[in-house]
């Protein structure tokens, strides 16, 4: 096995071949992935994933079975953590309760041998930056949950650490309080410009704080990908399905004409996801986002799409800033379909039962064989 | 249904309800105002001196129990060997319960968890003396660790009826409970802290200097207060062991009271380890806190 990638590598983090098997599961397979410096990485997965034993491999709380983890370049699986220089949140903080939030953060300067007259001051820049200045000698159970996040990410950030790993540290938070948490790690992040990896399972959370997510589901990585493109351009059925509100489409393929997949089904057609290129005959499912499809009351007044089918409303739910409607659709064998209408204000709306058009684009229908 | 509720609603209304967390202290509050009241008893009787001539208690009060027992050597030589001992057999009781508690509480092996917890509650099935006579087979003069001595050629050491005997069987006695009050301390330790301590640079030692011990202090106090308490007023553990060279305080107060039927001799000694064992409690709730003894209250 190599001990070294290369010298001066932009990667912070690369993981080769790396898998996990404990107690006969097999959590992690084959993870392979390269993260260049300063970037805030999300994995992304459902519970059982092997997201978060990817990342405890990472910060050295598990032996990969087989594979290699590097750290700037330089194979650490013989290193334990606390030799390694990685911060960490943890999902339920570990803050130690018989200490103060300022003692907490001196820790790693006193368990690292920093200088001890450099110490209090460091402290303080720290609890500065996550905005908890004049916090520092509460004890830990004095403070509010947002404040004990703040005094974690001082914590795991105050020794300046190569890298920062957050294990759903958000996810027992209100929402409120979790998105305010989410911004604040960006603009930490950004302002130390230390490598993170995140794990999640809130998918707008990685929408919102990464520039690269890594989808994970039954141990394998599905994609790993910008946010943008992860959205847009899913790799596959799952991350179509994982990420955002998707409609599945199922069907024969009639023909195939380049990117474009026509269905058997009368005027459904798609482009194909990822290369898939089925021959006439296969079964193909096709996803399409809530958001995507346009609802009105008649066909005329859908506007410019190449995609019009009649239903009939079933659901229609009000949510503030949108309505999501639930759509049986009889030309697509009694398909139901999630409709957002953003604009429910200027829009009418659609009484349960009330006949609808739905109209789309094939362009924004992508078709995979799983 | 309704014919029951009708009868509990005859022998006890609902307006009683407010005396039912009392009618549950009942028995607790029988058992410790019988204690008082023999208490009481005691205290009426450690004021008598025996009368030698008919060997009642006198009908007059007097201190002379009470200075008999500060002012004469053996019951001073009696007490501090209680106390030293107590307070040393606490101490190698906690150093040896703690490592056991921590595999206990934190291996992976199921079998091993297993094994331990067997391994402790064992001893509690045997009884005190005969775990007392199990030692004096092992340890006599013709005991086993003897014989295995001659065998490489060791003449017999003497192991038994004296000071470290009681000490090591006080230990030995003493261990389970020592485990039982602080695995539960350990429990509550997360293990995340520890692995938290880890990535913020501690090595094993420092994380248990810095982490695992000050977070298990709270198990050490309620170990602690058991065992000492315990050993402090242990009875058999010395008599046995010891071979009536090394008495507790309680062999003494034990003679007091059925050998020279000095009972107000008794109850004065009887009353001072009450009251010595009171103030050491009373010391370490001062000092530390009541720990696990606190039921999660800080006060």
């Amino acid at each position: 096995m190599t001990e070294t990638i290369a010298a001066g590598t932009p990667f912070a983090v690369s993981v080769r071949d790396v898998n996990m098997v404990f107690d006969g599961v097999h959590a992690v397979r084959d993870a392979t992935f390269d993260l260049e410096r300063g970037r805030f990485l999300t994995i992304l997965g459902p519970s059982g994933s092997g997201k978060t034993t990817l990342l405890r491999m990472i910060a050295g709380f598990g032996k990969p079975t087989s594979g290699e983890v590097f750290i700037n370049g330089l194979a650490v699986g013989s290193v334990p953590p606390h030799r390694r220089s990685i911060g960490m949140v943890f999902q339920k903080l570990a803050l130690f309760p018989h200490m103060t939030a300022a003692e907490n953060v001196a820790f790693p300067l006193r368990m690292r041998r920093f200088d001890a007259r450099t110490i209090p001051d460091r402290v303080q820049r720290y609890l500065d930056l996550v905005k908890l200045g004049r916090l520092g000698d509460r004890r830990i159970h004095e403070l509010s949950g947002g404040q004990q996040q703040r005094v974690a990410i001082a914590r795991a950030l105050v020794f300046e650490p190569d890298l920062l790993l957050l294990d759903e540290p958000l996810a027992a938070l209100d929402r409120k309080l979790r998105e305010e948490m989410q911004l604040e790690f960006r603009r930490i992040q950004r302002e130390l410009d230390v490598t993170t990896i995140n794990v999640t399972h809130d998918q707008r959370e990685a929408l919102v704080v990464s520039d690269e997510i890594i989808v994970m589901d039954h141990g394998r990585i599905q994609q790993k990908a910008r946010p943008e493109a992860t959205y847009r351009q899913p790799n596959n059925a799952f991350v179509a399905n994982f990420i955002g509100v998707t409609n599945f489409i199922e069907g024969t393929v009639a023909s195939v004409d380049g990117e474009r997949i026509a269905f058997e089904r009368a005027g459904f057609a798609g482009r194909t996801g990822n290369g898939f290129r089925p021959t006439a005959g296969a079964s193909a499912r096709g996803a399409l986002r809530a958001e995507q499809i346009r609802i009105a009351g008649g066909r005329e007044a859908l506007g410019d799409v190449d995609t019009v089918v009649d239903g009939t409303v079933t659901d229609a739910i009000f949510e503030g800033e949108r309505v999501v409607y639930e759509v049986a659709v009889a030309d697509l064998g009694e398909a139901t379909l999630r409709v957002f209408d953003h604009d429910p204000v200027a829009h009418s709306q659609h009484d349960v039962g009330s006949a609808v058009a739905l109209g789309w684009n094939v362009k924004d229908v992508l078709v995979f064989g799983d | 249904m309704d014919a029951l509720e009708a009868i509990a609603a005859a022998v006890w209304p609902r307006s009683f309800s407010a005396a039912v967390p009392w009618l549950m202290l009942l028995p607790a509050v029988v058992l410790v105002g019988l204690l008082v009241l023999g208490l009481w008893d005691m205290a009426d009787g450690s004021f008598r001196t025996l009368d030698t001539a008919t060997f009642l208690p006198s009908d007059d009060y007097s201190l002379a129990n009470y200075h008999r027992a500060f002012t004469e050597r053996l019951f001073f030589t009696v007490a501090s060997r209680s106390l030293i001992g107590s307070l040393i057999v606490t101490a190698i009781t906690l150093f040896l319960a703690f490592p056991y508690s921590y595999v206990m509480v934190r291996t992976r092996s199921a079998a091993l968890r297993k094994f331990l917890l067997i391994a402790l509650f064992l001893p509690f099935f045997i009884g005190q003396v005969v775990r007392a006579y199990g030692w004096l087979i092992i340890l006599g003069s013709q005991g086993m660790v003897n014989e295995a001595l001659g065998l490489v050629g060791v003449s017999p050491i003497r192991l038994l009826y004296n000071y470290p005997a009681v000490l090591f069987g006080l230990v030995q006695y003493m261990l389970p409970f020592a485990v039982l009050m602080l695995a539960p301390a350990l429990t509550a330790i997360p293990e995340e802290m520890e692995s938290a301590a880890g990535s913020l640079g501690a090595n094993w030692v420092r994380t248990f200097l810095h982490v695992v011990l000050p977070l298990a202090k709270p198990g050490f106090i309620g170990a602690g207060l058991v065992v000492l308490t315990l050993s402090l007023t242990d009875f058999a553990i010395p008599a046995i062991l010891g071979g009536g060279s090394q008495d507790f305080i309680a062999n003494a107060i034990y003679d007091q009271f059925f050998r020279t039927s000095d009972q107000g001799m008794g109850a004065t000694l009887a009353l001072l380890l009450v009251a010595v064992g009171s103030m050491m409690v009373g010391v370490v709730f001062a000092l530390f806190g009541a720990g696990t003894l606190a039921m999660g209250r800080s006060k």
